[in-house]
C-alpha cells in the first residue's frame, strides 16, 4: 500500500507552470529519491505533498490522509526537513525542540531531546539560540525536530547540504537504519553520490514534468551510474559555451 | 533597493493594488482641497498648515528608526529571499554606503506613495478652487524638507540606540525637552524647532518674507544634511556571531503563563521568549507610549495652541489609547520568520489569535496607566470607570480587525487599498462615534452614555463576528513563502 499517492498534480504561480501533471506512489519502506535540475519543481512537490501548498489541481493522500483538505493531519504524522535551515531566530536549540515536542503533544520530552542533542553532538551548544548557530547545527537541529516525534514517513529537502563528512555519514547512516526499521523517506537532494548508495526508488523530475520514475534497479543500468542516468534523464545536461 | 521595496510590498496585495494606494491617497487630497475653504471657517490656513507639518515630522520619524535594526537589518530576508541590503557582505561596498541607500530609498519610497500623490491631489483642485500653483509646490517643498528633518533625526537616533544608550538616551532626551519646554512655556517657537514651517509662513499664501523663507529653508536642509551624515558615519554593523549561552525559559513560561491552555499555551509561552529575547518588548513600549504622548501633546496644542475649545475628557482619551495601541500588533509580526511554523502541525488562524492574545496582555496593563494617569491629571477620575470599559472594548475590537484583515502581515496589507479603505472605515466609524459622544458627557450625560453603550454594543458584537472570521478567512493561507 502506498504511503503516498500523488495524481495530476499541477501547480501554477500566475503564468509559470512549476508541475505539470505530476503523478507518483511512494511505497512503505522506500528511500525514494526526487532528483533534478535547479527550478525543475522539486521543492514545490514537496511543499505540496507535506501540506504547507496548494496545488492548483490533482490530488494527494499521504499515510491515507488527503493533504489537501486536511494538510494539518498530514504535518502530525509525518517529519519534514526543509530546504533552507531556518529554526526560530531567538529559541535555543534546547527550546526548539522543546517547542516542536510541546506542538506535537509528545511525552518524555526530556528523554527525547537529550537523545538528539547527543545524537547530534549538540549538547554544549543546547544554551545558544538559533540565530547564533553555523548553519550546519541548524540543519541539525531541523533534522533533530523533523525526528523526534518518530514519524513513519520523513520528507527531506537536500538534507546533507549544510553537514560536514562526518555528519553525513552519520546521518547517512542512521537513515539507512530508520528505513530498514520501517521507516519511509522521500528526499530531494543534487548529492547524487549519497543519494545513489541510499535510494531504492527514485523519480527526475525536469521542468515541471516526470522524465523517469521507477525502481533504482531498473532504470539504473549496470555499469551506470545515477549522475550518468540522471544527465540522459533531462537530455544530457546543457551545453555551455566556454568563458 | 526601490524596485526591491515596491516588490516587497506588491507581493501579497499585489502591484495594481498596492498602486492604488497613491490613487487613494490622490482622491483624499483633492477633497481635502475642494473643501478647504469650508475647513478653514472653523481651523484657520494656518493651523492646518501646522498641523500638516507636525504630521510630516512625526511621520519622518517613524520612517526613519531602520537604522536600530542595525544587524537585524543587513540579513534581513523574508523566507528564502535576501535582501539588497545584504551585500555589502558580498560586494566591495560598505555598510554605510548601503545604509545611506536604505535611507534614501526610503526617503523617495514614501515622498513618491504618499507626499507626492498628496500635493497632486491639492493641485487637481486648482480649476476648481482658484488655488496658485506656487503656494501648493511651496507647500510640498516646505513639508518634504520637514519630513526629511524627521527621518534623519530618527536615522541618527536610531543609529544611536545601536552605538551608545546614553547617547541615544541624550538626544532622544534633548529633542523632548526642547518639545516640554515649547508646550510649557512657548518658548522655542515651533517655526523655531522646525524651521520648514517658518519657511512656510515666510512665503505665500501666508507671508511675503523671501529672507527669512531662505534663511529658514537653508536651516533645515543643513540640519538634515548634518544629521543624515552624523547617522551615517556612526552605523555600527557587528558581524561577529555571539556564542552566548542563554537560560531555557521556554519551559518555564509555559508552566508559568495563566489561562491559555493547549497548544496555544506553548505558541503564546513561545512569543514571550521571542519579545524578552530580541529586545522588542522596549521597541514596542516606545512605539505606544510615543503615540500616546503624541496624543496628549495634539490635544493640549488644539486646546491651548489654537485655542479651540474642545472638551477632552479621559473618555476620549480612553478610546484613542484603543486605536492608537493596534502599533504593537504590528511589532508582533515583525520579531521573527514564521516559515518554520509550516513544518509542525500549527495553522495561521491559530498563531493569528495568538498574537491577539498576547497583543492584549501586553497593551492592556499600559493602556490602563495611561488612562488612569489621564483621569486623574485631567480631574475627572469619576469618568475612570468608563473610560476603563471603553479602553478594553476599542483594544479588543481593534486587535480583532487588525488581526481579521491583515493576519501576519499587518505592514504589508495595510498598503492594500481594499484592504486599507475596510480598515480605515471600521476603525474610523467607532472612532468617530465615540469621539463626539465623549464631548457630550459634561452636556447631556444620560443620551453620551447611552450612545456610548450602543457603540461598544455594536464593538463587541463586530470583535466576535471578526475573530470568529480568522478561521475562515485565513485558513488556507500558508506559513510558506
Amino acid at each position: 500500500m502506498p504511503v503516498i499517492e500523488a495524481k495530476d498534480i499541477i501547480k501554477d504561480f500566475g503564468a509559470m507552470r512549476a508541475l505539470d501533471g505530476v503523478s507518483l506512489e511512494v511505497r512503505k519502506g522506500d528511500f525514494f529519491g526526487f532528483f533534478g535540475p535547479n527550478g525543475a519543481g522539486k521543492t514545490t512537490l514537496l511543499r505540496i505533498l507535506t501540506g504547507q501548498l496548494q496545488p492548483s489541481s490533482g490530488s494527494v493522500r499521504v499515510l491515507d490522509t488527503d493533504a489537501i483538505e486536511d494538510p494539518i493531519g498530514v504535518k502530525e504524522l509525518v517529519g519534514i526537513v526543509p530546504e533552507v535551515e531556518s529554526p526560530p531566530t531567538y529559541l535555543t536549540g534546547y527550546e526548539y525542540l522543546y517547542f516542536v515536542g510541546k506542538v506535537r503533544k509528545l511525552g518524555d520530552l526530556d528523554d527525547r531531546i537529550e537523545k538528539w542533542l547527543k545524537f547530534f553532538d549538540l549538547e554544549s551548544k543546547g544554551g545558544v539560540i538559533c540565530k547564533d548557530l553555523s548553519k550546519g547545527m541548524r540543519q541539525k537541529l531541523m533534522i533533530a525536530s523533523a525526528f523526534i516525534h518518530d514519524p513513519q514517513l520523513v520528507f527531506m529537502d537536500e538534507p546533507f547540504i549544510n553537514l560536514d563528512p562526518i555528519y553525513q555519514k552519520i546521518l547517512r547512516e542512521f537513515l539507512q537504519d530508520y528505513v530498514s526499521s520501517g521507516g519511509t523517506v522521500f528526499m530531494c537532494s543534487h548529492i547524487l553520490e549519497i543519494s545513489e548508495r541510499l535510494c531504492n526508488r527514485l523519480a527526475i523530475v525536469d521542468s515541471g514534468k516526470v522524465v523517469a520514475y521507477g525502481d533504482k534497479s531498473e532504470l539504473v543500468k549496470d555499469g551506470e551510474g545515477l549522475e550518468e542516468f540522471f544527465l540522459k534523464s533531462i537530455g544530457g545536461g546543457r551545453k555551455r559555451e566556454p568563458f | 533597493m526601490l524596485k526591491e521595496e515596491f516588490r516587497s510590498h506588491a507581493t501579497y496585495s499585489g502591484k495594481e493594488r498596492f498602486l492604488t494606494f497613491p490613487v487613494f491617497v490622490f482622491f483624499l487630497a483633492t477633497i481635502v482641497g475642494l473643501t478647504l475653504e469650508k475647513i478653514s471657517e472653523t481651523v484657520s490656513l494656518e493651523e492646518l498648515a501646522t498641523f500638516a507639518h507636525l504630521s510630516a515630522f512625526i511621520y519622518g520619524i517613524s520612517v526613519g528608526a531602520f537604522g536600530l535594526m542595525g544587524r537585524q537589518y543587513l540579513e534581513r530576508r523574508y523566507g528564502r529571499n535576501n535582501y539588497l541590503v545584504t551585500l555589502p557582505y558580498l560586494l566591495p561596498f560598505s555598510f554605510r554606503t548601503a545604509f545611506l541607500g536604505i535611507f534614501l530609498r526610503d526617503a523617495l519610497f514614501y515622498v513618491v506613495l504618499l507626499l507626492v500623490p498628496a500635493t497632486c491631489g491639492l493641485v487637481a483642485a486648482i480649476p476648481v478652487m482658484g488655488y496658485s500653483m506656487v503656494s501648493i509646490l511651496l507647500f510640498f517643498v516646505a513639508v518634504l524638507v520637514t519630513f526629511m528633518m524627521g527621518l534623519s533625526l530618527s536615522f541618527l537616533a536610531s543609529v544611536l540606540f545601536i552605538r551608545s544608550r546614553a547617547l541615544f538616551l541624550a538626544i532622544t532626551g534633548a529633542v523632548a525637552a526642547v518639545f516640554l519646554t515649547h508646550l510649557v512655556t512657548g518658548v522655542p517657537s515651533l517655526h523655531t524647532i522646525i524651521p520648514p514651517l517658518e519657511f512656510q509662513m515666510s512665503v505665500r499664501p501666508f507671508g511675503d518674507d523671501t529672507y527669512a523663507a531662505l534663511t529658514s529653508i537653508a536651516l533645515a536642509v543643513v540640519a538634515t544634511v548634518v544629521m543624515t551624515c552624523a547617522a551615517c558615519a556612526a552605523v555600527s554593523v557587528r558581524i561577529e556571531t555571539s556564542s552566548q549561552m542563554h537560560r531555557v525559559l521556554l519551559p518555564s513560561y509555559v508552566s508559568r503563563v495563566p489561562l491559555v491552555k493547549g497548544m496555544n499555551l506553548v505558541l503564546v509561552a513561545k512569543e514571550l521568549v521571542d519579545l524578552r529575547r530580541s529586545g522588542t518588548v522596549a521597541k514596542m513600549f516606545f512605539s505606544l507610549v510615543l503615540p500616546l504622548l503624541f496624543l496628549s501633546f495634539a490635544a493640549w496644542f488644539i486646546n491651548n495652541g489654537l485655542a479651540i475649545p474642545v472638551g477632552f475628557n479621559t473618555v476620549f482619551y480612553a478610546a484613542m489609547v484603543g486605536f492608537v495601541g493596534i502599533l504593537m500588533y504590528n511589532w508582533l509580526n515583525n520579531i521573527d520568520l514564521s516559515e518554520y511554523y509550516s513544518l509542525i502541525p500549527v495553522t495561521v488562524p491559530q498563531l493569528i489569535r495568538v498574537r491577539v492574545i498576547v497583543f492584549l496582555a501586553l497593551t492592556l496593563g499600559i493602556s490602563a496607566f495611561f488612562v488612569i494617569g489621564i483621569s486623574i491629571i485631567n480631574g475627572d477620575t469619576e469618568l475612570l470607570w468608563l473610560a476603563l470599559i471603553v479602553m478594553f472594548v476599542t483594544s479588543l475590537y481593534m486587535a480583532a480587525l487588525t488581526a481579521y484583515l491583515t493576519g501576519l502581515k499587518t505592514n504589508t496589507f495595510l498598503f492594500d487599498t481594499s484592504v486599507l479603505a475596510k480598515f480605515s472605515v471600521m476603525s474610523f466609524l467607532p472612532d468617530v462615534c465615540l469621539t463626539i459622544l465623549s464631548f457630550s458627557i459634561q452636556s447631556d450625560w444620560i443620551t453620551a452614555l447611552t450612545g456610548i453603550l450602543i457603540v461598544l454594543f455594536s464593538m463587541l458584537l463586530t470583535t466576535l463576528i471578526l475573530y470568529r472570521g480568522i478561521e475562515t478567512k485565513w485558513s488556507r493561507f500558508s506559513f510558506a513563502t
